[in-house]
């Protein structure tokens, strides 16, 4: 069907408003980092600085620890991604396949679990964790963010694998796999558009944490995430924003560049053939 | 290769009893359809052979061996489905290959092997391509390929022609059938097609409802059908049915149909006041003959060198439980050669011969 003129004017229109309303968040991020202290203040704002201070990304790499920040976020994700991912594997596997008494209200409680705000469990997790001396150590973020990254990552993975034909480990297993390596020879590899969209959502949620790092995580410079590390740079007087803009942009740089890179398995397609 | 033997098998899930007590001795080598309308158990049955579902009760034997609980990899079987189930991430014959190499066979074994099958089916020439390039008749002969490579004891088929188009199916089935000829491997067949049922069985188990109705070759099936329901189910167009009054002419037992008598001599009608009648399409003629009337026909289709004449059952109305409403208000068909034009407005001589009806008790719905 083609589409008449005044669908795509609207169709475009609704493109670019939306394209607006999503990049000019990262727009005001870049022209706060490179404008002066005065410019940012001055009325009314400036579309783009009229002396852009590209030395403030050199600044902030040289005197503050962004990149051990970065690091300590990127040890944080992989932990809490990699042990999320081993978890809702399984258990969005189960809860597609098999029938299992409650299985539903399993599926609810998990749903329901995914709406509780996360300060919720602040409290009892750090008394958990400082009773096992975690307190100020990386593996209570890790885990402390496992906490909510396993509910969403179990349900999104449940609804990818509801999507996979059954007659596919039927298949397997008249051709001699376990109920096992069927899901390892055959779901899992067909699984790969849902596992990097559903690990990228796991990383996100662990990169952008905030309030449990806060918590468990602020008497310990060392082991600052870099979120934590950018809250710290607000000064108590004055805060040198483009210096704190600067940073943010090292934060959401390596989203921006996982995403790239993930983006072709997102889009799926890939059982595409396993039926008619 | 092996017999099969099912005793007793049957299925609940839940409180709903999907197969009631299911009983088939098949031979070495020999090609059964179960065939059925949906929903009457068929793929319930065949994953229970095939291991994939456990049975509530019953024994299943492949020659002396008792199978009941062995898995699906151990039984020795292949299996083709209906949406082929072919490995999307897997090439052609990595797909086909796939059994083998689970199996731990050796590479160049499972590579001959592979070839040989790919050969057989002429899919040797995309072995290397992902099944997503392929169309519907080659996934159809990949799915075939990765049943025959692995020469088991017996194949089971879950509709595999239904997602082919008519003329692709009707190709397909000739070859499943030169196939099965060729390799000679037990193979269990089903389908909701009755067409395909006839075509290719050495026998047909016809189900309804988890219960076997007949097991009988296609000719049996079709010259002898036990009850209503098979006789309904079987052929194209379908068979007539028509209720008439039994009455004693003085030499022996009649049906009045139509305002004529038709002797039943050699069917058992005592005690019945009425029967329920059948009458293939292809046993009316056009003209006098043994027993004839006259219809006004509703309508009259030309295929050429035949016709189809609709015409309405009037009093003889029969409607009973294993027919649908549809089929229970369709009107009655007559199939006559005849290549000229018949008008519809006109009047026509039908005729049978008492010889080729069917009867049945209303009640029980048996063939009498
Ligand atoms: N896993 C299941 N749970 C509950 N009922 C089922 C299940 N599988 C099949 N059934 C029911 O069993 C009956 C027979 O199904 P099936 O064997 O697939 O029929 P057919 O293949 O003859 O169309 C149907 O009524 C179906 O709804
Ligand atoms: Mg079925």
């Amino acid at each position: 069907m083609r589409r008449t003129l005044s669908q795509s004017i609207l169709l475009y229109a609704t493109i670019v408003g939306a394209a607006i309303v999503i990049l000019f968040p990262i727009y005001w991020l870049v022209i706060t980092a490179l404008a002066s202290t005065d410019e940012l203040s001055s009325l009314p704002p400036t579309f783009w600085p009229e002396a852009p201070d590209w030395g403030v990304f050199a600044k902030v790499i040289s005197e503050r620890p962004i990149l051990t920040w970065l690091w300590n976020s990127t040890l944080a994700a992989i932990g809490a991604v990699s042990l999320s991912m081993l978890v809702s594997v399984a258990a969005g596997y189960s809860l597609s396949r098999f029938k299992v008494r409650g299985g539903h209200s399993m599926g609810m409680f998990i749903l329901t679990a995914k709406m509780l705000p996360a300060t919720l469990m602040v409290i009892p997790l750090f008394a958990l964790f400082r009773s096992f001396g975690l307190v100020g150590s990386l593996w209570s973020v890790i885990l402390a963010q496992a906490t909510f990254i396993i509910p969403f990552t179990t349900w999104m993975l449940k609804g990818y694998f509801d999507t996979i034909p059954r007659e596919l480990e039927q298949a397997a297993m008249v051709d001699g796999c376990t109920p096992l390596s069927a899901m390892f020879k055959v779901v899992l590899p067909i699984s790969t558009p849902g596992l990097a969209a559903t690990g990228l959502y796991a990383f996100v949620l662990s990169w952008s944490e905030y309030a449990y790092a806060r918590t468990f995580l602020i008497s310990e410079q060392g082991n600052w995430t870099a979120n934590l590390g950018i809250a710290g740079m607000r000064g108590e007087y004055t805060s040198a924003w483009n210096e704190i803009s600067a940073a943010s942009i090292f934060v959401a740089l390596p989203i921006i560049i996982i995403y790239i890179f993930l983006e072709r398995y997102l889009v799926g397609g890939l059982t595409a053939g396993a039926e008619k | 290769m092996a017999k099969i033997s099912i005793k007793d098998v049957h299925k609940n899930y839940g409180s709903l009893n999907v197969l009631k007590k299911f009983s088939l001795d098949i031979e070495d080598g020999e090609f059964v359809v179960l065939v059925g309308p949906s929903g009457c158990g068929k793929s319930t049955m065949l994953k229970i052979l095939a291991g994939l579902e456990p049975a509530s009760g019953g024994t299943i034997a492949f020659g002396d061996k008792d199978v009941t609980d062995l898995a699906p990899g151990d039984r020795d079987i292949a299996m083709v489905f209906q949406n082929y189930a072919l490995y999307p991430h897997l090439t052609v014959a990595q797909n086909i290959g796939f059994g083998l190499k689970m199996r731990k066979m050796a590479q160049e074994e499972i590579d001959r092997r592979v070839a040989d099958a790919a050969r057989t089916l002429a899919v040797d020439t995309y072995l290397q391509r992902k099944p997503k390039d392929l169309s519907g008749g080659q996934r159809q002969r990949v799915a075939l390929g990765r049943a025959i490579v692995r020469e088991p004891q017996a194949f089971m088929m879950d509709e595999p022609l239904s997602n082919l188009d008519a003329k692709l199916r009707v190709h397909m089935r000739a070859e499943i059938g030169a196939l099965h000829k060729r390799v000679g491997v037990t193979t269990v067949y089903v389908t909701h097609d009755q067409v395909e049922a006839m075509t290719m069985a050495d026998r047909v188990v016809i189900m309804r409802e988890g219960e076997i109705q007949q097991i009988a070759d296609p000719d049996t099936l079709f010259q002898h059908p036990d009850s209503l329901f098979v006789a309904s189910f079987i052929g194209s167009p379908g068979m007539n049915f028509l209720t008439a009054r039994v009455a004693d002419s003085g030499n022996g037992p009649v049906v009045k149909l139509f305002g004529a008598e038709a002797t039943v001599a050699h069917h058992d009608v005592r005690g019945l006041s009425e029967v329920i009648v059948g009458l293939r399409p292809e046993h009316l003629s056009l003209g006098e003959g043994p027993v004839s009337f006259r219809v006004k026909p509703t309508l009259i289709e030309s295929l050429g060198s035949e016709k189809y004449v609709y015409f309405s059952e009037g009093e003889h109305h029969a409607s009973f439980s294993s027919r649908n409403e549809d089929e229970n208000s369709k009107g009655l068909i007559a199939r006559v050669s005849h290549t000229g034009t018949l008008p519809e407005s006109d009047e026509l001589v039908l005729s049978f011969n008492p010889e080729n009806l069917y009867l049945f008790d209303p009640v029980t719905e048996k063939a009498i």
